[in-house]
């Protein structure tokens, strides 16, 4: 019986791992209809990306709303009353990287032979709607909700990478735990510490009668780049 | 000195305790004679950052489809990725241009809603999205125009500035990207009456060198 289940996997595994190859035997060959328009198993997918795929794509699509967002904070920071340009400034990189982020995700999806879902989103997001929130607020806040929010993505990279680094057959891809890892992991380490330091320097500043000046300071240096 | 000491101790105690930060600046009092875009104008304007959104996000889908493994035509894909970027930055210069003029001081947090979502994901081959996003740009530009006419309402007010500047760098650029696109509808579907798959993949090696 064992010899047997063995046999079986075996056969399966050898059928598996030649589909593109048979389907392609199968419609060259001389009895085939000449013109051939069933789909070949030919697509890119192996190992984990079919397990991973609702996850990235979920993770995508959140790129795409952070970006939004932060571009409503930065926004914001630009108008003539709150006219904190380093602040302003700040969000729109904040925007601007989410996006592109979300675009390179979408071609490595897509290079995986996955493809992209616009309608998955996570339901903590999805509910997040039903609450009003404010996007207009003022910076030591801002940057409290940008740090929050990084983290809620780093983990979210997290669990992906776990999945993809999950010692079973059907897990098991480092290729994915490697793309995040080069690709996502790194980045939001250094953003987090980033606005956690932003967050410490404006504790620090904002401890006295009179912010303003605090303020205007650290605006200005964030909008000539000599904040690290 | 011993009271004296006293005394910096209990202020410093009273300070720590009512540890209060100061987050948000005084209200201000500037004048709002220079603030004179009209509320119609101003939604009309609102409106429009959604629909370069809308536009952008569709765009997107286009260029996801297109680097799909099963579909494979990355000149396609990198262009519509690309377009999706500029609607972004469309959007981005319209907000710009509103707090130019001293808005947005307010109901910011909606000016971007989850709508977005693009409604359209795949399509048959290269020539249909092209003429989708002809469509696209064609509906685009009815709507800019829309917002030019709202905004130059002649009898009561005219924002000639506003009315200038989409008229003379967005009209231009929408006009300018229709033409090149209908060019492009036209010569691959010359291609691709007869030579089909070859005529696409041909004309998307083309794009992505840049010589279609």
């Amino acid at each position: 019986m064992k010899v047997f289940v063995i046999l079986s996997l075996f056969c399966v595994a050898a059928i598996a791992d030649d589909y593109c190859y048979q389907d392609v035997v199968g419609a060259c060959s001389k009895t085939a209809n000449k013109h051939y328009s069933a789909v070949l198993n030919c697509s890119a997918k192996y190992g984990a990306i079919e397990k991973v795929q609702p996850a990235l794509q979920q993770y995508i699509n959140h790129h795409f709303v952070r970006s939004f967002e932060y571009l409503l904070m930065s926004t914001h920071f630009a108008n003539y009353q709150k006219n904190r340009a380093g602040f302003e400034k700040l969000f729109r990189e904040l925007s601007d990287n989410k996006w592109h982020e979300g675009i390179e995700m979408i071609k490595y999806l897509d290079s995986r032979g996955g493809e992209m879902d616009f309608n998955r989103i996570a339901e903590d997001v999805a509910k997040e709607e039903e609450k009003e929130r404010s996007f207009e607020l003022y910076e030591l806040a801002a940057v409290a909700r940008a740090l929050d929010t990084e983290k809620k993505m780093a983990l979210e990279a997290n669990s992906i990478h776990s999945e993809a680094t999950r010692k079973n057959i059907n897990f098991h891809d480092p290729e994915i735990s490697d793309y995040i890892e080069k690709e996502v992991v790194h980045k939001e380490k250094d953003l987090i510490r980033k606005l956690a330091g932003y967050a410490t320097d404006l504790t620090n500043l904002l401890n006295k009668q009179d912010s303003s000046l605090s303020l205007f300071l650290f605006d200005e240096y964030l909008q000539n780049n000599k904040l690290f | 000195m011993k009271s004296f000491l006293l005394t910096v101790f209990f202020v410093g105690v009273i300070s720590l305790g009512s540890a209060q930060l100061q987050c948000a600046n005084q209200e201000l009092n500037i004048p709002k004679d220079w603030i004179d875009m009209k509320e119609v104008c101003i939604n009309k304007m609102r409106d429009q950052v959604t629909e370069e959104l809308r536009a952008s996000m569709q765009y997107m889908a286009m260029g996801a489809y297109f680097s799909k493994d099963t579909v494979n035509l990355k000149g396609f894909s990198d262009m519509f990725f690309k377009s999706a970027s500029e609607e972004r930055e469309h959007a981005i210069k319209l907000i710009s241009y509103l707090l130019m003029r001293g808005e947005l001081t307010s109901k910011v947090s909606d000016l971007i809603k989850r709508n977005l979502i693009p409604k359209t994901t795949t399509w048959v081959n290269g020539v249909s999205a092209l003429k989708d996003a002809l469509k696209l740009e064609a509906s685009v530009t009815k709507k800019i125009r829309e917002v030019i006419k709202v905004c130059e309402d002649g009898s009561s007010f005219n924002h000639y500035h506003l009315v200038d500047y989409l008229t003379g760098d967005f009209l231009e650029e929408q006009y300018h990207g229709q033409r090149d696109i209908a060019g492009k509808i036209s010569t691959l579907e010359k291609m691709h009456k007869d030579h089909g798959a070859l005529g696409e993949w041909l004309f998307d090696k083309k794009l992505i060198s840049g010589e279609v």
